[in-house]
């Protein structure tokens, strides 16, 4: 297994601490924590526009952080370039899907490698055989990733013409192809029926055994939540509400004012 | 014969332009109103490179496809980074002020009145030559890892960057590639016409050569190479129409964006065929 096993419990993969951002007067995300140890798998909750996906954006260096910490495997990110962060090792998926549209479903994932891909700009125009070989590999792993989402057969397709919960699927498996360490999910479930859930429930947990990544995600599906989550962090008004095991913080007084307040 | 000679001639030179003008515009987005002056600059450099110094042709060739690549770089560099629509300014501003500069330099240039006296060095056999190996590194190019990059970050840039692409780096080497070429195009249509003159490449050239690449289909190379021929082909069959043959035109193109808005090969590559073929035939090894 990898090293960070080895280090003590107390020290997270990903540590996020006292994160800010204000866009204008309106403070979206006002002193945030959070982190997550290696393996874990952590869920963040709040009502609507509590700052979620507003986090997910700092984390991934969408924005940058107006003060406060990112850190990941004990590497300051914040302030670095949104795609150094990922090549660092964060993946994510976003609430709404974002599929690249001219591309097959298999190029949808090689897209993955070709940043690393080893060849230079001569030997891809001239199609040299350490191009081919280099593509020929990157092919190989994506089909594998796709055989893992359950998209197998279907490389040539367009991601457009996929139904909705494929489309789910695809977008994982691309951020799975980039090999992070930590994989940020922006409400993977939204959009899906009752037993579409379930099959994602399953899905995850299986990609999770097998590669034991860390996963953050922003979920509303409480069946989602509590099936998933090893620990909830909840986010209100920007502000960390509670946080710790899932049946506590549902439990939690002030976690359930906030959502019935949300409520109309 | 001549006619159709020069016609064939001028049809591979404006695929070679268009193929710039593709890069740009179908892999990576963005609006090139400026792809003409990079010919321009191929053109003017080669060519007085060949009168003032005699140099071989072989590498006046090489001098202005390097000199438009430079160029690309001086112009990409700082524009990169912008907004499409803002690219599309500074590109058709640099555009024009490449053909003023080009007006105005006229102990060099021969300014409005032309360049003359270039020597023949291109004939129909190397054109039909040109546009295959152009042909051939742009579609590999297009099917690498940049390609991809490029059309991931054209349909979704912030996607495209949580998948740890270098957006602008992208971008930048797509447009100097495109430049490159296309300064290649410009040496080989100064070696042809014998003669230059600044007009020929202001922006209704890039203009069309944006056309041609809606046309044939935004995503697709081969649309791109279809629609070059068909439509500088069409003025030329149209002549019979002496006046009516520009509105003939418009009302053409007009029809295929409106009936076929991706194109009219939207983002079918003729590649395809055998690559269907092969997926057939050798299964998912």
């Amino acid at each position: 297994m990898n090293s960070s096993i080895a280090t003590p419990s107390t020290r997270g993969l990903l540590e996020v601490s006292g994160l800010c951002k204000a866009f204008g007067g309106v403070k979206a995300v006002d002193g945030f924590s959070f982190d997550a140890k290696p393996g874990e798998i952590v869920g963040i909750i709040g009502p609507n526009g509590a700052g979620k996906t507003t986090v997910f954006n700092l984390v991934t260096g969408v924005y940058t952080p107006d003060s406060g910490s990112v850190r990941l495997d004990g590497v300051e990110l914040s302030g670095w370039r949104q795609d150094v962060i990922a090549r660092e090792g964060i993946g994510r998926t976003f609430q709404n899907i974002r599929l690249f549209k001219g591309l097959s479903v298999l190029e949808n994932v090689m897209t993955a490698s070709d940043p690393y891909a080893p060849y230079n700009f001569l030997s891809a125009i001239l199609s040299m055989p350490a191009k081919r070989a280099a593509d020929r590999q990157a092919t190989g792993q994506a089909r594998e990733y796709l055989d893992l989402v359950g998209l197998g057969g279907m490389e040539e397709a367009r991601p457009e013409s996929l139904p909705y919960g494929l489309q789910r699927k695809l977008e994982l498996a691309r951020a799975l192809a980039i090999r992070p360490k930590v994989i940020l999910l922006d409400e993977p479930a939204a959009g899906l029926n009752p037993s579409e859930v379930r099959e994602f429930i399953d899905l995850v947990r299986r990609l999770h055994e097998r590669f034991n990544f860390t996963i953050v995600f922003i979920e509303h599906r409480m069946e989602v939540v509590m099936n998933l989550s090893h620990k909830l962090f909840v986010l209100s008004f920007g502000k960390l509400l509670a946080s710790g095991e899932p049946e506590m913080v549902r439990r939690d007084p002030a976690v359930i004012e906030a959502y019935i307040g949300d409520e109309e | 014969m001549d006619y159709i000679y020069s016609i064939l001639t001028l049809t591979g030179i404006t695929m070679i332009g268009v193929m710039g003008t593709y890069m740009v515009t179908g892999l990576t987005g963005q609006f090139s109103f400026g792809q003409a002056a990079f010919m321009a600059v191929g053109g003017y450099v080669s060519a007085m490179l060949t009168l003032r110094f005699n140099l071989p042709f072989p590498v006046v060739v090489l001098a202005g496809s390097v000199a438009a690549t430079l160029t690309g770089l001086l112009v990409g560099m700082p524009t990169i980074r912008l907004r499409r629509d803002y690219i599309s300014l500074v590109t058709f501003g640099f555009g024009e002020a490449i053909i003023s500069v080009l007006n105005n330099s006229a102990q060099l240039t021969g300014g409005a009145e032309g360049l003359v006296g270039i020597p023949k060095r291109v004939d129909l056999l190397l054109v039909a030559v040109s546009v295959i190996c152009c042909l051939f590194l742009v579609a590999c190019y297009k099917n690498s890892k940049f390609g991809r990059q490029c059309l991931a970050l054209r349909t979704d840039e912030l996607a495209a960057r949580s998948m740890g692409i270098d957006v602008n780096r992208m971008k930048l080497v797509t447009f100097l590639f495109a430049s490159a070429i296309t300064g290649y195009a410009g040496v080989l249509y100064a070696f042809y016409s014998q003669y230059l003159e600044p007009g020929y490449y202001n922006w209704t050239v890039s203009a069309e050569w944006l056309i041609i690449v809606f046309v044939g289909g935004i995503n697709s190379l081969t649309g791109a190479m279809v629609s070059s021929v068909i439509l500088t082909g069409l003025p030329e069959l149209l002549r019979f129409a002496s006046a009516w043959r520009i509105l003939i035109y418009c009302i053409i193109v007009l029809l295929i964006i409106n009936y076929r808005p991706n194109g009219i090969f939207g983002d079918w590559e003729i590649s395809r065929l055998w690559k269907k073929r092969r997926a057939v035939l050798g299964g998912r090894a």
